[in-house]
Formats: C-alpha cells, structure tokens, sequence
C-alpha cells in the first residue's frame, strides 16, 4: 500500500528569526474567488468617494500689508518661501509655522521678481522702483529681525522680473532689456535686446541652465542662450503671454501661461506648434510654476482660482478657491512636489496640498499600501461610469447646488465664477463641475 | 539653403561654359556681371518697374547693355514683344560697336546665344531670392567663379601642354581683348581705353616683374593658394547678419536638446519614476556625532584639557607605548589606596552581619525597646536638630498623604467592612477595640503637623531678615513648650522626691538614734520647705508661661486654623470609648465628606447602616426600573414572535444578553418588514406564472409549435443519397428547433407569459357555487387582457419576423452600471481594455511579491525631500529597463500610447493660435 504523506523541508519553512512571518501558501486560483472583479469595482468607487470626502486642499494662510506680487522657493531649504508686495516689503516665511522669519526692508514701490540662488544663500530683488537690489539670506539662528541689502543697482528703468540660473552665479532680469548678471561684478555681464517691448517675465531653464526665456508685452517669446551674445529664437503668440516655466525634467518643453486663458507646452525643437494646449481658466493666466517631477504644474489666474494641471492634459486635474480669495498674481509648487503656494491680491499667500486628499504626516507602511492600491484602483476603474462620475463632479449633493447657482448667476450676468465659488460649500470639485457648465452653456446661450 | 541650391544649378552652367570658347563664356559672365551691379545700386525696385523705367530713358546706360537688358527682359517675360526684340541681328541692332568684328565670325550664333541666356533667367530670379536673404556674399561668389573659370582655362592648358601659366599669357590677352568688349557695361571700368590697353593689371602682371628675384616660386606658390581660397566676403547689413547668426545659433542648440531625448524617452515610458533616492541624513556614526562636539561647561571643559593634553595626544599618536608611561603610579600610593579600601571592606562586612544579628533577633519586648529607642532617639533629635526635625515632617506629610490616598485603616479593608456589616455590637470587645485602633491610627496619620511645617517653611524661607521675626516667635514658643515640660518633670521630681523622703524613714543603724532622727526631721522639714518654695516658684512660672504661650497658641490656631495639639492629644488616649462622638472628629482635620462618612459608622448602629443602603439601593432603583421594564418589554416582545423568527434560541440572565436580544430584536423587526412585504411580491409573481402554466396549453404555444412543424420538414430530393446521408448523419441533433427552443425561452423571460387564474376552493364564494359558475367573469377578463398585452410586446419585439435571429431587448441595469459606453480614451481596442482590467490587483488576490508593483504609483516620491532638476547622463537605449516586470508591460504600452497619440490630436488646434517668426 502506498502512503501519500505531506512532506516539507526544515530548511524553507525555519524561520531565520521570531518575528519572521510564517510562510502562507495560498490558492489564487480565480476560480475560487468568483467575486473579485466585483469586490474591487465596489473598492474603487469607495476609493473615489473617500477621495472627495478627504479632499481638503487648503492648509493655512500668511498675510503681507499688500498684494503678494511675485514669490520665489528657496531651492535648498525646504520650507522657506521669499514673497514679495506690492508695497516694496519681502519677506522670508517659514510655510511650517506659517510665520514671518525675516524682513528685507529696502524697496520703495512693488516688488516685481524674487529669485534665490541655487544654494538659497543669495536672494535677488527687482522691483518698479528701477532697483536690484542683493541679499544675504540669514542662516536659520541669527536673531535678528530684518536683513539690510548686500548689494544694490540703479538702473533708468523699471524692472519686471528676475530669475537665477539653476546652479550657476548667472541671474537674468528683464525690463527695457533682458540683462545677464553675476554675483560678482556690479554691471550686467550681457545685455540682450530684440525689439522695443518690455520685457514681463525670464525663466531660466532649470535642466539646461544655459538657456532661459522671455516673454514681452509684443506677444512674444524669445529664447535667450547665455553663452552666446545675441538671442535665439522669437515666437509670437496671439496673445501676451504673462509667464513661462520650464519643464525641469524634461529640459526640450516648456509651457507660456497666456493672457487669453489658455497655457501653451511647446517643444524647443518644434516652435511651430504647440503640442499641447491646457485649456479651463476663465481669465488669464498669470503665473505658472511646474512640479519638480515634472508631471504637473500648477497655474494661478486672475479669475481668483488656482489650477493644477497634468504635464499633457488638456484639462485641469484640480482646482483651488476659497471665500475671499482674489485674483492670483503667483504660484509655486514647493521642492518636493506636495505643496502649492499661491500669492494673490487679498494681501494672501495661500498654502495647498497638491493632491487634495492626500493624508500628511508620516504613513505606516500599511496605511502606505493602503493608498496606493486605493489609487491603483481608481485609476483602474475611472472608465466605470459610477467612477467616473464621482471622480469628475464629486459627491451628489453638490450637483444641485452647482445647477441653482448656475442659473441664478446667467440671470444675473456676473462673472461665472465668481458666484459658483461664491456659495460652494467647501469642496473644491464643484467648481470644476461649474466652469464645465459655464462653458458648455455659455455656447447654448448665446 | 539657398546657397548650395544656387551652387548646384550653377554648376552645370560652369560645364557649359568649359565646353565652350573661352570668349562666349566671358561674355556670358560679363552680362551677369552687369546685371548684378544694376541689382547693386541703391534700394531694388520690382522688376516690371525696372523695366519701364529702363525703357523710358534708355540714354542713361550704354548702348550694348540696353541690348543686354532687352535681350534679358526677352528671357523674363517670355513675351512676343520681346522675342521680336531678340530676333533682330545683332549686328543691325546698335550692339555692333561693342562686338570685334573678328569675334564677331567666331561668334554668331543668335539661337545658341539665346539658348545661353535662358538660365540666366533663372539667375536673375536666384538673385531675388538672394536679396531676400541678404546676400551680396552670393555676388562674391559669382566673381570668384568668374575668375575661377580664368584661372581653370588657364590651368587647363598647363595641365594639356606641360608649359608654365606665363606662356598663355599671351593667349590670355588676346582672349582679354574679347573679354574688355563687355567690360564697359560695368561701372568700375568705365572706360574702353584701359581695356583695349590689356584689361586688368592681374597678379601674374604683377608677378612677372619679380620672376628673376630670389623666393619667387615660394611666392608663386601662395599666389597660387591665395588664389584656390576662397575671397573675403564683404561684410553684411547687421540685421541680415543677426538673422544669419540667430538661425544658427538656434540650429545648435536645437542639436544640444537632441542630447535629452532618450533619457526624456526613458522617464517617459517609464512605468514608473522615483525621486526618493539618496537622502543625505547628514551624520550618521557615533564618531561623526562626537567629532562636532565641543566643551561648554567647566566639568566638560576639565575633561577636555586633560583628554586633549599635549602628552596624550602625542602618545595616542604615537603606538600608544607612552601611555603606559604616564599612566605610571608610585608604589606607596596604591598601597594606602589598597589598605582604605580593605578596612572599608571590613567595616561594611562588620555592619552587615550585625544587622543580621539584630534581624535574627525574635524577642518582642526587645523589639518594642528598639522602637522606643528609636522614637526617643528621633524626639530628641527633632527637638535638638531643624534638620532631622524637618526630615521627620517630611516624613510624617508623605505618611499623611500615602493614608489620605489610599484610606488604609479607614475600616477599607476586606475584615473591617465584614465586621461593620455584621455590626460592631454584635463583635467581641478585642475585634471593636482593633477597629477604633485603626481609627484612631488613620486619625493619627492624616492629622496635619502644622508646626512642623512652619518651623521648616520659616527656616527654609531665604529671606533671613524679614523672617527674623518669625523665627524668633517660633523658637520662643518652642522654649515655652520645653520650658514647661522641664518644669513639669520638676515638679513631679520633687513630689516624688518628698513622698519618697516620707517613704524613706530609715529603721535601723546610725539613722536610727534619736538625734539622728532629730536631724533628718529639720533637715526633712528644710528640705519640704524648700521643695514647696520650688513648687511654688515652678507653679507660678508655670502660670507666667502658659498665659504666653496659650495667647499664642490661640493666635496660631487662628491662623492655621486647624492647628490642634496638646488638648486633643491628651484627650486621646484618655477616651477611647468616646470616639465614637463628634467632637473628636470635630476637632480632627479629616474631610467634611469623610467626616460624614465617619459619622455613619460612628452612629456604629446596624440599622443606620442598613437604613443607608436601603436609600441608596432607592435611589437606584428608580433608574433600574424602566430598564428592567424594558427589558422585560424586550423580552416580552422576543418571547412572542419566537415561534415564527429563529431568535428564540436562548433567552439570557444577564441583562447584556438581553440587550443584545433587543437589538438582536430591532434587527429582526426591520428584517421582518421586508419579509412581510416579499409574499406579495410572490403572489404577484406567482400569479403569472400560473397563468403562463394554463396559457401554455391553450393558443401560443401551439401556434408556435404549428410555427416549427411548418419550418422543420424540408422538402426531399430524389437526388443521390448524399443528402440522406447527411440527414442520417446529423439526425440526431435539430439546429432549427434548439434555436427556436432557446428563443422561446428567452422571449417567456423577457416577456414573461401572464399567470393562469386560480381557483382556490372556498375563497371569494362557496364552493358549490365555485364548482357551478367556475372562474370569476373579472378573473378572467384580466387574464384575456394580460394575453393581449403579451402578445402585442412579442409583435413590437424587433426579431417578431426574423426566424433565425434573437435580439435581445432586455437591458440590466445594474449590468450598465460596469459597462463603458465607449471604449476608454488611450485604448484601441476592446480585447486589450477588457484584459487590462481582467486581472485583480488587490492583496487577497495576489502573493504579496507581486502586489507592491501591481499597485506602484507612477511617481514615487516621498514627502519632505527636495527634487532637483535633471541632470544628464549617457542613456543607452539598449539596456534593459530596471525593475518591475508585472507592472512594466501593462502600464508602459499604455503611457507610450498615449504620449504618441494625445499630441497628434491637438496639432490642429494649437496650429491656429500661433503663427511662426523666425
């Protein structure tokens, strides 16, 4: 007779140590689980349910005397952000406290550009008042409270932006002209100048640092190489573009936020066409900053709302607002891709998370898990029409709400948005579900 | 662009030209030549324009090159006009002068030179083009060719005849007279006599005149190069040149982007990208950490000068042997650091095992002499020394404390509560004594020793001066209170002293005699005196004592407020059995709630006792009954539906278990509505299908059936046996009926036939009449109409004439719900969408390996870390792709797809926005 016996051998199944987990065999046969398809769809939308539930952007706000006019991140310390008004005042805030750390006292009219070296130990400031003006950033101990200019240069006209070359001593700002400057010498390195418009916004290319680019009030957009002594290139748009940023992983794109609503991703190579438009703003766009992954930037508008769009999406992932926020002059993502910061005309600079739901703190590795398959699902199920419509339009009370309002607001010929925002109630997925409205009905109306 | 065009429609020309003589060919280059500089003089005019001017005052130029011009305006506009121009002679036409009449045999050939003339067309055109892009650099190029042509001719005949350049220039010259004839349509040589006078002084003129000199064939040889080079070009306008520089300038970096694309690429596909690698947490060894300490403190800086001594260091430097050396002790040293430590030894060893000794010891009274020792030693140390005596307050507050927290002889104890339950009465005199001791010791200890703690307090107190006072006052009250107690124990001395004297009369011996007596008599008397005068004397400054001390005392007292000493003390022990009133607990510094408590039990008699409990269990009661009700209402209430629900299982004692009943109860109540309302719906189900079952045998179906029989027989041939045998072979199985059979049933569950009525015996009428009149007029009526309506559903059913088709018209909604109603935007096609979604990704579904990938996000960063830029390095395209092979193939066909496609979709939009300049 034989006798079947189960067998295993003492080498796999010792533990190395107590707290080793015993192994566990299991059959993932399908045919045993007939349910499973069921039971992650069912996931999924409770996933995007609990996607709208969490989705609490806003985390605080730090108040100036004036409106916030231009802002720049200190790209070696995380949590330092410069900002600077429109009453000549910058200062340095500390986003996790949410105080003030510094002052930089100096400039008599509004700040218009705000740039930091690499190291984040240099600061440079321009602003109306025809000054640059170069700091020292303090390290975090010293005590005292404001910071008195290192370096200043008067020039015969107002200048309009400024940006530093990524992990270069080069600083470029703009105005009448687009000057190149160093740390060191006391007058511009390099004077660029194609046409007679002022020139508004420089962005240096932060994987190609040699590069860099300008917008003027001609509509146009010239790209600028350090090393050489005469411009590149000249694009001219249909409408103004207010400011460019470079993709910095991907140093061939960049995208213009234009005057007309709309953002352009152009690839340097193929100036003929964009290859892709980023449409849903209502007024123009007035800032833009990418991520630093690369996959996202974020734009802030004049019609008072901030938008996050993916890299190559033609519509906005997200959209920020809250009571009493008015048209946004600055955005920046932060270094590490999770916070928005945006500066706007209520005097505000306004944090954000970048994913609206997303749990801060430190993660358990389970509750890490926990999340990412939750997103996995998401993104597998968003076709579902269930899905779908949760993860575009939000929970279904708010629908109701969107439609009153909508129709009160065409009979009263307001700004659309204004008054979507206005009476929300505190989700921000509402307002994307509104201005999809607006638009489209916008068409039927007229 | 334009250039190398041009170069390469020229360069067919040039080989033409070679073919020809040499003169033709200078010709031909003279009149481009001219027509240039007409191209040069101040800003262009639009050809036609040109023309008409040119044809309004002809005067203005020369004679030969007004022919030119008309023979090239023939070439551009192609017209008849002009073509009649061009068919005139040339020699009647007034060119005649500038044409030798010798060349003139030689060359006469209008339609070869018209022929010629066509391409300059083309040139002419070229040189618009060139002008638009700014270059006069091109009309350099075509002298330089011009002189090319020369010095090719020339090498030409070197090469065929082996003789130097300098024999042809003869030839040359003569040839040179040809050529002057078209000089004079230039401007630079205005003249005819320079021409006819040998053309152009050339280099080789120049030259000649230096053949004999030393270093001349080294000259020659960079005439020769200088000449095979290329001519300097004239500078250009600025702007044509900043374009020119601008275009190239953006070619290069056009080319230095190029370098990104495959690491773009490669981020791009990537299923996934990671930014979380590499933190720097700074230091990370101990020795790192040390490394940056430094001394602040004086302790830490002593250390340092004797770790970071100059001999130390050395000798650590060094293999370490010095260290041995300065380590070095005298002998005399560690001998006396021996001994101190071996007598220590002996001295500990002697101690211990004495204590072990008197711990040994078991004797009671020995015990009780220790204490008393130990209480006498501690009373005089507390009234000789602050500092014990504060120890010994310090002490007494955290006994105090410890009792008043944990009510350890508050009758809390498992044997005093026993005892008072049963009631103190009832107990034997020692068991009530134990418990008012307890009593008495908790009063004892939770007592509060004011004295101590202002003694301590104003002694402690820093403020020395402005304590003075204080401390004055209390060391006089405690002189006061030493001062009476000596005075007392004096007393007591001296009556004892005088009852002994009285005691102590001494019978026997020398005392014995009579003036002995008489002696200790006065000597007795003196002393009683004596001792009544110091009775006396103690007795009034007893009384001068206590009026002080008991004003103070009262004083304290108000102040404190609960200070209460001697009185109570003494009172104390004396009633043991008058605890149980008031006033001692009064007096006491116990709680008010504990007081009340206290007094309960000081009441001591079982009934209050009883009493209370009775009102407290009252005072509950009211709270427990409705519960109690409720429950039993509950209970009631799951008794009853028991029979019918299954939760009569087991009915609880304790009151938990019944309130899970009672939820156990809502459930069931809410469970029941559903179960009360589902029969209905079986009845209403039920009657259908009975109707279906009556129907079935009535009109449908045989209709249906009729419908198969006309279909099923097909008609035979008496063809071969072919068909029969297939017929015979497929015998078994009819396609036809199976399908009508499968479409039957599908349309009786989509349109499900109406129920055949019932009749159920006795209901609605009495039987007997049921059995006469049969089925209810209303009944089946309904039935008829419910046919009907069947009927006319199967009628409006799209496959009602399709014999061999079914379709469906049931749509489940909740199926909709997992349906797409298109296929998602980056997919294809509907087999890869269905299998991308096909397999589970969750954790129960997939060994744990294979999980972490399945789910990976498609960036992976972590929160707290800044991100740079990238930066580039070498990508070879080949490599295999890192990491995660389950996730990799789904995700990546998908991100690849939708990277090519979703940019080609908005091409057209983004091409109407902006418009290009370069």
């Amino acid at each position: 007779m034989k006798v079947k016996t189960i067998s295993r051998s003492t080498d796999e199944f010792t533990r190395e140590r107590s707290n080793d987990l015993q192994r566990v065999f299991r059959n993932y046969d399908p045919k045993l689980r007939p349910q499973e398809k069921a039971v992650e769809y069912v996931r999924a939308l409770n996933a995007a349910k609990l996607e709208k539930i969490f989705g609490r952007p806003f985390v605080g706000a730090m108040e100036h005397n004036e409106a916030i006019s231009c802002m720049a991140k200190n790209p070696n310390h995380l949590k330092g952000i410069f900002a600077g008004s429109e009453d000549g005042d910058i200062r340095l805030w500390d986003i996790t406290s949410r105080r003030t750390v510094r002052k930089f006292p100096g400039h008599r009219g509004a700040v218009r550009g705000l740039t930091a070296s690499t190291d984040g130990s240099r600061l440079v400031s321009c602003g109306a008042d025809c000054i640059i003006r170069r700091w020292t950033v303090p390290v975090e101990d010293s005590s005292e409270d404001s910071v008195k200019p290192e370096d200043f240069h008067i020039s015969k006209n107002a200048y309009w932006g400024v940006d530093h070359q990524w992990k270069g001593d080069q600083f470029a700002t703009v105005g009448a002209q687009v000057d190149i400057w160093n740390h060191t010498s006391n007058a511009p390195v390099r004077s660029f100048q194609w046409g007679t418009d002022t020139v508004i916004s420089v962005r240096f290319n932060p994987g190609h640092p040699d590069l860099l680019a300008t917008s003027a009030s001609d509509r146009s957009i010239t790209l600028y190489d350090v090393k050489t002594t005469i411009p590149i290139k000249k694009l001219i748009m249909q409408t103004k573009t207010n400011s460019i940023a470079w993709n910095p992983m991907e140093p061939m794109n960049f995208t213009a936020a234009n005057e007309d609503g709309n953002c352009y991703s152009y690839d340097l190579r193929k100036l003929n066409e964009a290859t892709m438009v980023h449409t849903d703003h209502a007024a123009a766009v007035m800032d833009i900053d990418y991520s630093p992954t690369g996959r996202e930037f974020v734009t802030g508008s004049y019609d008072r709302t901030v938008r996050i769009f993916r890299y190559n999406g033609g519509h906005s992932r997200e959209i920020y607002h809250t009571s009493r926020m008015q048209r946004v002059f600055c955005v920046k993502f932060s270094c590490d891709a999770s916070y928005v910061i945006s500066g706007s005309d209520d005097y505000n600079l306004r944090l954000w998370k970048a994913m609206a739901s997303e749990q801060l703190g430190v993660l358990l590795p389970r509750e890490k898990k926990r999340h990412e398959y939750d997103e996995a699902l998401k993104n597998r199920y968003k076709h579902l029409p269930e899905v779908k419509r949760i993860l575009r339009f939000g929970l279904g009370t708010l629908f109701l709400v969107c439609i009153k309002v909508y129709t009160y607001q065409y009979e009263s010929s307001f700004s659309p948005l204004l008054l979507c925002t206005g009476l929300d109630t505190g989700t921000t997925r509402g307002h994307t579900w509104c201005t999809r409205v607006s638009s489209s009905a916008q068409g039927h109306w007229r | 662009m334009v250039e190398t065009k041009r170069k390469g429609r020229d360069e067919p020309k040039h080989n033409k030209m070679k073919k020809q003589k040499s003169s033709g060919s200078k010709t031909l280059s003279t009149k481009k030549k001219s027509k240039r500089n007409d191209a040069r003089k101040g800003p262009r005019l639009p050809n036609s324009l040109r023309k008409e001017v040119e044809r309004l005052n002809p005067s203005t130029q020369l004679n030969s090159e007004d022919e030119d011009i008309n023979s090239d305006e023939g070439e551009f506009l192609t017209d008849d006009i002009y073509e009649y121009e061009e068919k005139i002679p040339q020699e009647e036409s007034r060119k005649n002068r500038r044409f030798d009449p010798v060349e003139n045999f030689e060359y006469e050939l209008p339609e070869d030179f018209e022929d010629e003339n066509v391409p300059s067309d083309d040139d002419e055109d070229e040189d618009d083009d060139l002008m638009d892009n700014g270059g006069n650099k091109l009309e350099d190029s075509h002298d330089e060719i011009e002189e090319d042509d020369d010095g090719r001719h020339v090498r030409m005949l070197e090469g065929i005849t082996g003789m130097p350049s300098e024999a042809f220039e003869g030839n040359k010259k003569k040839n040179n007279v040809v050529i002057s004839e078209a000089y004079p349509e230039s401007e630079y040589n205005p003249t005819r006599d320079v021409l006819d006078g040998g053309g152009r002084i050339s280099m080789e003129d120049l030259l000649g005149t230096l053949q004999k000199k030393p270093g001349f064939g080294k000259l020659r040889k960079i005439m020769d190069q200088m000449k095979k080079s290329e001519a300097i070009e004239a500078p250009l306008p600025t702007v044509i040149r900043e374009k020119m520089e601008r275009q190239a300038a953006y070619k290069i970096s056009k080319k230095d982007m190029a370098k990104w694309e495959p690491l773009v690429k490669r981020n791009r596909e990537a299923p996934t990208i990671y930014f979380d690698e590499d933190t720097d947490l700074g230091f990370s060894t101990v020795g790192a950490i040390a490394s940056e300490f430094e001394p602040r403190t004086e302790f830490e800086k002593k250390m340092a000068s004797l770790v970071y001594d100059d001999d130390v260091m050395e000798a650590h430097k060094k293999d370490g042997s010095r260290l041995l050396e300065l380590n070095q002790v005298s002998m005399e040293d560690e001998k006396e650091r021996h001994n101190r430590i071996a007598k220590m030894r002996s001295l500990l060893f002697r101690h211990e095992m004495k204590a072990k000794h008197i711990k040994k010891i078991k004797s009671k009274t020995y015990h009780r002499l220790l204490k008393k020792d130990r209480l006498k030693t501690a009373a005089a140390l507390t009234e000789m020394d602050p500092e014990a005596a504060k120890e010994q307050a310090m002490k007494q507050e955290f006994k105090r404390a410890e009792e008043r927290m944990t009510l350890k002889h508050k009758n809390t104890s498992k044997w005093a509560t026993r005892i008072l339950q049963r009631g103190l009465q009832v107990q034997d005199e020692g068991t009530r004594a134990a418990i008012t001791e307890q009593l008495q010791q908790h009063a004892l200890l939770t007592r509060k020793m004011n004295s101590m703690k202002d003694g301590s307090s104003s002694s402690s107190s820093s403020d020395d001066t402005s304590d003075e006072d204080d401390v004055d006052e209390d060391s006089s009250v405690l002189k006061e209170g030493r001062a009476s107690k000596l005075l007392g124990k004096a007393t007591e001395k001296t009556l004892k002293i005088l009852e002994e004297e009285e005691d102590e009369v001494p019978d026997s011996g020398i005392f014995s005699l009579p003036f002995m007596e008489r002696g200790l008599k006065k000597r007795k008397e003196a002393a009683e005196d004596e001792a009544k005068l110091a009775l006396q004397e103690y007795e009034v400054s007893m009384k001068q004592l206590d009026d002080p001390s008991g004003a103070e005392n009262s004083k304290i007292k108000a102040s404190s407020g609960r200070r209460v000493f001697g009185a109570a003390n003494i009172r104390a022990p004396e009633s043991r059995d008058v605890i149980k009133t008031d006033n001692f607990y009064a007096n006491s510094d116990s709680d008010d709630d504990l007081e009340a408590k206290e007094n309960i039990f000081d009441m001591g008699k079982d009934g209050s006792c009883d009493m209370q409990k009775d009102v407290h269990v009252d005072s509950v009661l009211p709270h427990e009954f409705p519960q109690d009700s409720v429950f039993k209402s509950f209970d009631d209430i799951v008794r009853d539906p028991g029979p019918k629900t299954t939760y009569d299982v087991a009915i609880f004692a304790s009151d938990k278990w019944r309130k899970m009943e009672s939820r156990n109860k809502v459930d069931a109540n809410s469970k029941k509505s559903p179960v009360a309302v589902e029969p209905e719906y079986n009845q209403d189900l039920q009657e259908p299908v009975k109707e279906v079952g009556e129907n079935s045998d009535t009109e449908s179906e045989g209709q249906m059936v009729d419908g198969i029989i006309s279909l099923d027989p097909k008609p035979t041939y008496e063809l071969p046996s072919q068909t029969e045998l297939i017929r015979q072979a497929f015998a078994g199985d009819d396609v036809e009926e199976d399908f009508e059979n499968d479409k039957q049933e599908i349309l009786n569950e989509e349109n499900p036939e109406p129920e055949k009525p019932v009749l159920l015996p006795g209901w609605g009428q009495w039987t007997r009449v049921q059995k006469k009149k049969g089925l209810p007029s209303w009944m089946l009526k309904e039935h008829e109409n419910a046919k009907r309506k069947r009927e006319e559903a199967l009628k409006k059913r799209k496959d009602a004439h399709l014999k061999h088709v079914i379709i469906s018209e049931k749509l489940d909604k909740k199926a909709e719900k997992l349906l797409t109603k298109t296929l998602p935007y980056p997919f294809t096609s509907k087999e890869v969408f269905e299998q991308s979604i096909r397999m589970p990704i969750g954790p129960e579904f997939n060994p744990a390996t294979a999980v972490g990938a399945l789910n990976r996000p498609a960036v992976v960063k972590k929160p707290g870390v800044i991100i740079k830029p990238i930066e580039f390095k070498e990508v070879n395209p080949h490599e295999n792709k890192e990491g995660h092979k389950w996730s990799g193939q789904k995700q990546k066909t998908k991100k690849s797809k939708s990277d090519g496609s979703m940019p080609r979709k908005k091409m057209k939009k983004a091409e109407g926005k902006t418009k290009k300049v370069n």
